[in-house]
């Protein structure tokens, strides 16, 4: 019965896809184009998008084992929560959560579409097409309701795509994801990189409507600004979040480790955060037209890239990728959406741009230019990276990994440049800038930067880089301030409401800006928790302690607990200062084992001010343990700089629904 | 002129940044092997490898700082020696990939990650298939 509804909502999603391209496009060409055309097959995609998320949601809540999905990814034993986060914790039902999220956004899109709006009705007809390939995928080879029809033992051997057919359940399921179950942050994570990935359909079918239809200006750009920075904004915390769980539950030791499914993520964002650079020397110089549509090609093709990389198997191994059916469908996909678009943009792009020269480099745009070349750059080693291996393995060569110090020699530099313009750039004027002009705004905070690096360096840190990042990080942030400082002088009333009300003022800009200061504290807390972490492994029998960096860990006791879903053991351990006398806390690494393998390791942190101290087994605790400790400097700088990169975008998002006059602020 | 050099220096710019891309990339491949590959195939040297396999059942005893442990790819197997952190979930009959350098007779390792997947696996674990590549640090 779930798998009759389901199958049939995701068909009446492919029909109404379909008809949406179709109808879209031509009501676009129409003497007297209607938003009212349209909104039929919209209504039937939302329809059919939710009622198959929900059915599939229903299926696991009530244990329908049937169905070959909910079988491999719940159990009766799985509690609510994890039942609930199931319905995404696997290819095919991340699929299904991908197409919800899409058929909310051609809903957004449509409604923002009113009579007589070409450019709106043929963006809607590519966000159709695009539909027509998920909902067609969910359809056939990713199909989450395909029904059981053979058991061996407790796993399904053979499944029907035809739901009539008679059906067999094991006695239960295999249960959820161990990794999923083992906290509840992988849960969030997935959807917040699909609204993410997802986000960027709706920039990416206005420009390629505004190269269909020839529409000069930046009017596409207008109408998907908000989209852009959102999606950015989203991916970004996707990315976050994928990096806290890493270092928090995952328990290897660190938070990123250019592992390609990371890169998968990255590629995209990188390239999003280029394009909402660019955008911006677009909307208010008219320039970089062309290259604006190459960036948001770039992006929405690497956010299938990475769908494609993560999705298809290729990174577990090359040979494994045409196992499952989805490989070569999304690889199909990719080049269609890659070849398509650069064809489009080499036979129509010079209806769509004009290049007015630039005046200078030393101007706002100029800086912004630089970004835009050091981004793609960064974009550029990531993707060699991370492709390098795949295609060598692809063609039959020699196995190669790619060590992190490729990626580290390639950051380091990137990072001290962007930061850099980040700082200078926020401040300097448009088409050309005196040097008497910005000099005056960033001296202050270059002697500020150059304070803190010199008290860093007093404080024993002797990692040049280390030291660099701290100079430019804390050289950002002062800009910033002293620019709040600078325009909100010019306001009455209270420094605070003063300050606030200039924030309103231009959130776009104000938005970038808080972004700016994020991602300087998330550069400082990189450098300080890589540059200046402290590994070691110790083996402290029970009774015992031993001495790590500044401190002291004691091993009391070994620990077991049964709960509904999972086996937990582990060490409770305390952590005392050096001396070992002071108690500073309770800690307990422990393994968690679920009904299914592989068991999870989850380490003990606990985050100061100055450092985190990191406790993970290394061996099952008996009369002794094996702990790797780590400390990790500055770590809650990485997370708070991540959060407030993430909130600066959301305010720049939406703040401007306030006011809608620009006032300027780059005098 | 002036047209050829608007597009002549940004070609020139991307092409040096390709090459020092490059150059780097090839400087930090850490070539991956079998067990089977090492014996047959690839003279011992002291660039830095990859070796991965699945740790032989029995085979693994403490010695001082050091794990001595056999890797197996079902055809041919591997002494190896590894002095450095030892993953939490290091198991014997689990697939590991280590890296060091190959002597000849002894793998010496100084890294070891353990395969980590997010795709279920069934409990009576398949052979280990070395071509796995995506892994949890260690």
């Amino acid at each position: 019965m779930i798998a009759t509804i389901g199958l049939l909502s995701i068909l009446l999603a492919v029909a109404a896809s379909g008809v949406l391209t179709v109808r879209a496009w031509a009501e676009s060409r129409v003497p007297e184009p209607r938003a009212s055309a349209i909104r039929l097959p919209v209504a039937m995609l939302l329809l059919g998008s939710l009622v198959a998320f929900a059915a599939l949601e229903l299926g696991i809540l009530t244990d329908d084992f049937t169905l070959e999905y909910v079988a491999d990814n719940s159990s009766t034993t799985t509690p609510l929560i994890f039942k609930l986060a199931g319905a995404w914790a696997a290819l095919e039902g991340s699929i299904v959560l991908w197409g919800a999220v899409l058929a909310l956004l051609v809903y957004f899109v449509a409604r923002s579409v009113t009579d007589g709006d070409r450019l709106g009705l043929t963006a809607l007809s590519v966000t159709g097409a695009v539909s027509l390939f998920w909902f067609g995928l969910m359809a056939t080879v990713a199909n989450p309701f395909e029904v059981c029809t053979e058991l061996a033992g407790r796993s399904c051997v053979d499944s029907s795509w035809l739901p009539f057919v008679s059906a067999v359940a094991p006695a239960d399921g295999v249960g959820a994801n161990p990794l999923l179950q083992n906290h509840i942050l992988m849960a969030v994570h997935p959807p917040m990189l699909y609204v993410g990935y997802v986000g960027f359909t709706a920039p990416f079918a206005f420009a390629i409507a505004a190269m269909i239809r020839g529409e000069q200006g930046s009017v596409w750009l207008e109408r998907t600004r908000r989209w852009s920075v959102i999606a950015w904004a989203f991916l970004g915390f996707g990315i976050l979040l994928g990096a806290w769980w890493s270092y928090e539950v995952l328990g290897w030791g660190g938070y990123w480790a250019w592992d390609p499914v990371e890169n998968a993520a990255l590629l995209p964002w990188l390239a999003a955060t280029a394009f909402i650079h660019s955008a911006v020397v677009q909307r208010r110089r008219g320039m970089l037209q062309a290259w604006n549509l190459i960036l948001i090609i770039a992006t929405f093709s690497l956010t299938i890239l990475g769908t494609f990389l993560t999705r298809s198997g290729t990174i577990i191994s090359v040979h494994s990728f045409t196992q499952s059916g989805v490989g070569p469908v999304l690889l199909g996909f990719l080049m269609v959406v890659v070849i398509g678009s650069l064809l489009l943009f080499a036979w129509r792009s010079h209806l769509v741009s004009s290049a007015p020269r630039l005046d200078s480099v030393a101007s706002r745009e100029g800086i912004f230019l630089i970004n835009n070349l050091i981004l793609t750059v960064f974009a550029l080693a990531v993707l060699l990276g991370t492709l390098y291996p795949i295609v060598l393995e692809a063609m039959g060569r020699a196995r190669v990994s790619v060590g992190t110090p490729y990626y580290n020699r390639v950051t380091i530099p990137i990072a001290f440049v962007l930061l850099l313009a980040m700082g200078i750039g926020a401040v300097t004027p448009y088409r050309y800038a005196r040097r008497d002009v910005v000099w005056p705004r960033i001296a202050a905070p270059l002697a500020v930067g150059l304070v803190a690096g010199a008290l860093t360096v007093l404080l024993g840190v002797s990692s040049v880089p280390v030291v660099i990042i701290v100079v430019l990080g804390t050289f950002v942030i002062a800009t910033v301030f002293k620019e709040l400082l600078r325009q909100s002088a010019k306001l009455d009333g209270g420094r605070v409401g003063a300050a606030g009300r200039v924030l309103r003022r231009d959130p776009g800009y104000w938005g970038g800006q808080i972004a700016h200061v994020g991602v300087a504290l998330l550069a400082v807390g990189i450098a300080a928790s890589s540059g200046l972490a402290v590994r070691d492994q110790v083996r402290i029998p029970a009774g015992g302690s031993a001495t790590v960096d500044d401190y002291c860990i004691s091993y009391e006791s070994p620990t077991s607990r049964v709960e509904p879903n999972r086996t937990v053991t582990g060490a409770v351990l305390t952590l005392r200062a050096a001396d070992c006398s002071s108690e500073l806390a309770t800690m307990e690494p422990v393994f968690n084992r679920y009904t299914r393998p592989p068991a999870v390791a989850t380490p003990a942190v606990r985050t100061g001010i100055t450092e985190d101290v990191f406790v993970a087994l290394a061996t099952v605790p008996g009369e002794d343990v094996v702990l790797d400790v780590m400390i990790f400097p500055l770590m809650w700088v990485l997370w708070a700089g991540g959060l407030i990169a993430v909130g600066g975008g959301m305010w720049g998002a939406y703040a401007r629904k306030r006011t809608r006059e620009r006032v300027t602020a780059d005098v | 002129m002036r047209r050829y050099w608007k597009f002549l220096i940004p070609a020139f710019v991307i092409l040096g940044i390709l090459v020092v891309l490059l150059v780097n990339l090839s400087s930090n491949l850490v070539y991956f092997h079998t067990p089977t590959e090492l014996n047959t195939e690839v003279t011992p040297s002291t660039e830095r490898l990859r070796l991965g396999g699945q740790v032989v059942a029995g085979s693994v005893e403490e010695d001082r700082e050091s794990l001595i442990l056999t890797v197996t790819d079902g055809r041919e197997s591997l002494l190896v020696q590894h002095d450095g952190v030892v993953p939490q979930l290091f198991a014997e009959g689990q697939g590991v990939i280590v890296e060091g350098v190959w002597d000849g007779t002894t793998f010496h390792s100084d890294t070891m990650l353990i395969r980590h997947d997010e795709q279920y696996r069934t409990e009576d674990n398949v052979i280990y298939d070395s071509d796995e590549h995506q892994l949890e640090e260690s």
